[in-house]
């Protein structure tokens, strides 16, 4: 039991830091980005390829994560922006879209077949009856530390200024900011989250062209289970649904694993479509 | 002037129609079965993008969960048709019943839903009806898969049959569609997506116009699965997932989502591309991406509005769906 939950912790990790992504850009751009796990695969890829060319681990890493973030600007200033002022019919379809094209180009670069990518510390220790993989520490740990230094970050002033641009664009551009800057401080940020989310969840297991798909939905499920808004709540749907996924397949069978998640978000979203964690909130008519 | 180029399109149409029709009837003495085959294919993906027009187009709603009742147009109508022995044509039309029941339990949420929000509950239930797909092995064969029984008409060749079969029912779903836009219930639609915060005070329910668009939408994507599962002859739950979504979404939004002549330019340039691509496999994911964010992009209304846009030269017109949605501009 203590086992499941913790190897639900650790893919919870994963969702959870790739909801942290999907609610920065969310907050700061008032873009759903579906495109985010695709964002965070094509730099690890990346990566695997510094690494068979013979970089070290420590330093192919620093790399693919800053062709993440150029990657993430880059999207934002090529597709996203033009289209901002548009609803969310446009960027949702926008960010599929994306999604498609960095995913093809992906298989197209890589082919398909699975790969490993090895992490540079491995092995596990025992607390009483459980094992926990350093690995496993590592997920969590560097989760619970993003959401702490994004809870942090919304209350500088880059922060304060992400949350103005998201509710009005127009008034705090008068006040001086630059609401093109925060745009891709938001995105850069997102698409740097997305990168360390990946890597360490194919580390975890294997890479291949098909880990984004399902890890995309996971997410939305994971920020619709803390409502959009919150940083903390987004981190906590993510860990609650690994759980619940892990134990679902272990007491019922693997194949409730993936429904048991989506039968989750659409009750909450029937029920509770602000998050679990909300107050309520007025609708301007 | 206004009346004068109506009246010449009107002369137009009365010559147009006739010889589509007649070439419509006689294609399959003209080409050969592969190319009738893709011809057929034209019509069914146009078919099933008229569903998303209706739900998307006009009433506005991000709903992406169409595949799956194209699955379950496949099928319920084959295992209606094979395994209980429901006559074809009445099978069809029970499992096209059965989806919209599905459409309106999905449509209840989504009623209260909107914007993206509504695109999450719509993937997740598709993901859900994917798994059934796996899990409901009487009636799908389970992951393995199943194959269509074909069906004939009057002893004709198959390629012959589906592309009859598809054709009458393109007709009637296209006429019935068009029929539906130009009533007042079309109007409502369109202003429950253009203005949902009035509808209530003009006594129109967002709320049930919702629902029966989902409905709809959900009857036709079932109506255009049955004849789908004729051509695909085998199907298993890999053909209804998010490639196929893809395609479906480059139908619409590259021929122009809110016309119903955009489905047919849109599935046009699917199944072509995918015959060219055929070879280049990886390529067609990749083109069918960069179509839609190029279409997002740069032609909101789709090719189907480049015509109008040329005459009147007001490029910003209000036809583009994208540029409506939350009722509140961002």
């Amino acid at each position: 039991m203590l086992q499941q939950v913790i190897a639900g912790l650790q893919s919870g990790s994963t969702y959870a830091m790739l909801a942290l992504a999907v609610v920065l850009i969310l907050k700061a751009t008032d873009v759903p980005n579906f495109a985010t796990a695709d964002m965070g695969l094509f730099p690890v890829f990346v990566i695997w390829q510094l690494i068979e060319r013979g970089l070290s681990y420590w330093l192919a890493v620093p790399l693919g994560i800053v062709f993440g973030v150029v990657l993430g600007l880059v999207i934002e200033r090529l597709v996203i922006r033009p289209i901002l002022s548009e609803s969310h019919f446009a960027s949702v379809l926008m960010t599929i879209g994306v999604s498609v094209v960095l995913g093809s180009a992906l298989q197209l670069i890589w082919g398909s077949e699975p790969r490993r990518l090895d992490a540079p510390i491995s092995g596990n220790f025992k607390i009483g009856d459980v094992f926990i993989t350093y690995d496993q520490v590592l997920i969590i740990g560097l989760g619970l530390a993003f959401m702490f230094g994004l809870r942090y970050f919304f209350t500088t002033p880059w922060g304060i200024r992400m949350q103005a641009v998201a509710e009005d664009r127009v008034t705090p551009r008068l006040l001086g900011v630059r609401v093109g800057r925060v745009f891709s401080v938001s995105w850069g940020l997102a698409a740097a989250i997305s990168t360390v989310a990946l890597l360490l969840h194919t580390q975890a297991s294997v890479l291949t062209d098909a880990a984004a798909g399902p890890l995309i939905l996971k997410a939305f499920v994971a920020a619709t289970m803390g409502g959009f808004g919150s940083v903390t709540g987004a981190f906590l749907g993510g860990l609650a649904l690994g759980v619940i996924e892990n134990l679902s397949g272990f007491y019922i069978n693997t194949g409730s694993r993936a429904a048991v998640a989506m039968i989750f978000v659409v009750i909450i979203l029937m029920a509770k479509p602000d998050g679990l964690f909300s107050k309520a909130r007025p609708r301007e008519v | 002037m206004a009346r004068e180029s109506l009246g010449l399109r009107r002369t137009a149409l009365s010559v147009v129609v006739p010889v589509l029709a007649l070439l419509a009837v006689v294609l399959p003495d003209l080409v050969n079965p592969y190319r009738l085959f893709l011809a057929t294919l034209i019509v069914i993906f146009a078919v099933a993008g008229t569903g998303l027009v209706v739900i998307m187009g006009w009433t506005g709603q991000i709903a992406l969960a169409h595949v799956s009742f194209l699955g379950i147009g496949v099928y319920v109508t084959n295992w209606l048709f094979s395994d209980v022995g429901v006559p074809w044509p009445i099978a069809l039309v029970l499992a096209a019943f059965l989806a919209s029941f599905i459409g309106i339990l999905i449509g209840f949420p989504a009623a209260r839903l909107r914007g993206f929000y509504l695109a999450i509950a719509t993937l997740a239930f598709a993901e859900l009806i994917s798994r059934l797909f796996v899990e409901v092995d009487v009636v799908t064969g389970g992951i393995a898969g199943k194959s269509i029984e074909t069906v004939r008409l009057f002893g004709m060749s198959s390629a012959r049959s589906h592309w009859y079969m598809s054709l009458i029912v393109a007709v009637l779903v296209f006429a019935g569609v068009h029929r539906l836009g130009g009533t007042a219930f079309g109007r409502c639609l369109r202003t429950v997506r253009d203005a949902e915060v009035a509808t209530g005070s003009l006594g129109i329910s967002s709320t049930n116009y919702k629902l029966f668009a989902f409905a709809l939408s959900a009857f036709i994507a079932a109506i255009a699965g049955g004849l789908f599962g004729q051509l695909l002859s085998y199907a298993s739950p890999d053909n209804f997932h998010t490639a196929l979504l893809i395609q479906f979404l480059v139908v619409v939004f590259v021929g122009g989502v809110t016309r119903l002549s955009g489905t047919v330019v849109g599935a046009i340039f699917v199944i072509v591309s995918r015959e060219l691509l055929q070879d280049v496999g990886d390529w067609q994911r990749w083109v069918f991406g960069i179509s839609l964010v190029l279409a997002v992009r740069f032609l909101p209304g789709g090719l189907t509005s480049i015509g109008g846009r040329l005459r009147s030269r007001r490029s910003s017109s209000g036809e583009a769906i994208t540029s409506f949605g939350e009722g509140v501009p961002a």
